[in-house]
């Protein structure tokens, strides 16, 4: 995969949308964002601000109204095996077996037989659930099915990453193991991520940069640089350093909640 | 050996039953003509059986019932994706729906008579207009179901609109797909022994009729077993087919 000098450039975009029953709602309101190749990029706001419509329409998945995007392979219009995503609640296929859905996306690629075979099997083996490749989706616990469908992405070695709020229907502990793990596996693979959460700290985390997103009309409101994404130390949670910046950012996004909140979210 | 003990347990109050039935019925306490004993009923369904009526009419009446019940699912199915799928066909098909889902639909076998002659096919198509509400009803609430992730999911993987539509929507949607199957089933068996006893000839539904005419009281009853246990294999046999097909599905998989 060639890597060339370009991450997403993400120019004026304003998105609506008309819920059943009410008025015109106004969820992206003239977003602008350079995220850098390699750059691990979260986009921190409260549920309602649009950071996973702003992920949705990066996907290609819902039809950009006004503004554009562009990545190495030019304007954004619909999905493509360059930008992989995974989502909250996995959407594995259930009635394939986790080395099944890891096949299907390399099968769409044209890699069949013993190629994706052996390519699959390295993927399952980078997020840990080697000796589960048999299984279904619905035999497995959460964090292992968001195991597979992180493997199943990967596999189709996208530019560009995703993750839609991955770990928020995750446990604790899993959900610091996982956080642990994505970053070791970005590392090693040097793509650019976005990363949608609400969890301050888990922004702090991971991210180089965190977009702080504001109360709808989503607008980004601050762009931080975190720095604690270096080495995935699990000490780092303890550091003074570390729980500073949290605190830093969570004041950013506090009022934003308020505001949220009076908006009925 | 325990799997058949633990099944005859689960038949006991089926025995119960039984055993209080026969001995209202040695009590003498109502006529026979009322309520043959189980033992007569037992007797007809045995003679039934030894004579080959049995199997005529068991064959007839099946004939019938899943003839009209492949007809069903064959329409049914993809009128419900299309429903699902299409705003204008969803637009005209949904009223035709809420009207047609409550109503009798054996009010229509003197039409279909009309339309269809007295012999198997204004009886099919009976069946097939009974059963085919629930498969319709039910392809499109599974259809409209689909998680939008998962076909968004399938998309970014470099699928195309067809690939997502033949490997994503249709297995995604089987399931209910097979719900409305196992509610259509029992209706299409249902529909096709009324039609037979309103109509009369050969057929479960028929040879009940006759017995009911000639007042042969464990004739109607035989009648009755038999389509108990006709219906009985069939939904089994339609419980052991999605249980195959969706060996994947979680209601299979219990997460211990």
């Amino acid at each position: 995969m060639s890597k060339s000098g370009f991450g997403i450039e993400i120019e004026g975009i304003t998105h609506g949308y008309v819920p059943r029953s009410g008025k015109p709602t106004v969820a992206l309101d003239n977003v602008s964002l350079s995220i850098a190749p390699g750059e691990f990029h979260a986009l921190l706001g409260p549920s309602g601000c649009g950071k996973s419509t702003l992920l949705f329409l990066i996907g290609g998945f819902q039809k950009i109204q006004q503004g554009t995007i562009r990545t190495a392979r030019g304007l954004v219009s619909e999905p493509g095996p360059d930008r992989g995503i995974v989502f909250q609640n996995f959407a594995l296929f259930p009635w394939k077996t986790v080395i099944e859905n890891v096949r299907y996306g390399l099968e769409k690629k044209g890699i069949k037989g013993s190629e994706a075979e052996q390519r699959a099997k390295h993927y399952i083996d980078l997020v840990h659930l080697s000796g589960f490749e048999k299984a279904f989706p619905t035999q497995l616990s959460g964090g292992m099915q968001q195991r597979a469908a992180i493997a199943r992405t990967l596999a189709i070695d996208p530019d560009i990453l995703l993750m839609d709020e991955p770990f928020g229907a995750l446990d604790a502990q899993t959900r610091r193991i996982m956080q642990e793990e994505l970053l070791t596996i970005w590392r090693g693979t040097g793509k650019t991520v976005v990363f949608v959460t609400h969890d301050v700290a888990e922004a702090v985390f991971l991210a180089d940069r965190i977009s702080v997103m504001s109360a709808r009309p989503g607008r980004i409101k601050r762009l931080v640089s975190a720095e604690f994404n270096r080495s995935a130390d699990p000490t780092i949670h303890k550091s003074p350093a570390f729980n500073d910046m949290v605190e830093q950012v969570w004041e950013m996004v506090r009022d934003e909640v308020d505001q949220a909140r009076a908006q009925g979210h | 050996m325990r799997e058949i003990l633990r099944w005859l347990a689960r038949l006991s109050p089926i025995f119960v039953l039984l055993l209080v039935w026969e001995a209202v019925a040695l009590a003498g306490l109502v006529k026979p003509f009322l309520l043959p004993a189980p033992h007569a009923v037992a007797g007809r369904v045995w003679h039934d059986l030894a004579s080959g009526q049995f199997a005529l009419n068991a064959s007839l009446t099946l004939y019938r019932a899943l003839v009209g019940f492949v007809l069903a699912c064959v329409i049914g199915v993809p009128a419900g994706i299309l429903i699902a799928s299409e705003r204008w066909v969803r637009w005209l098909a949904e009223p035709l729906i809420s009207v047609g889902f409550p109503m009798p639909k054996i009010a229509f076998l003197p039409v279909f008579m009309l339309w269809f002659g007295v012999y198997d096919l204004s009886k099919i198509v009976m069946v097939c207009f009974a059963a085919i509400f629930a498969v319709v009803a039910a392809a499109e609430a599974g259809t409209r179901g689909v998680d939008k992730f998962m076909l968004w999911s399938a998309r970014a993987m470099g699928a195309s609109r067809a690939d997502v539509f033949r490997e994503v929507v249709l297995p995604a949607a089987m399931p209910q797909f097979l719900t409305g199957m196992q509610i259509a089933l029992p209706v299409s068996l249902i529909t096709a022994v009324a039609a037979e006893m309103l109509m009369g000839g050969a057929g479960l539904g028929g040879a009940m009729l006759a017995a009911g005419n000639y007042a042969d009281s464990p004739g109607v009853f035989a009648g009755i077993v038999e389509t108990s246990v006709v219906g009985l294999v069939a939904v089994a046999g339609m419980t052991a087919l999605r249980r195959h097909l969706l060996r994947w599905h979680a209601e299979f998989n219990p997460r211990g």
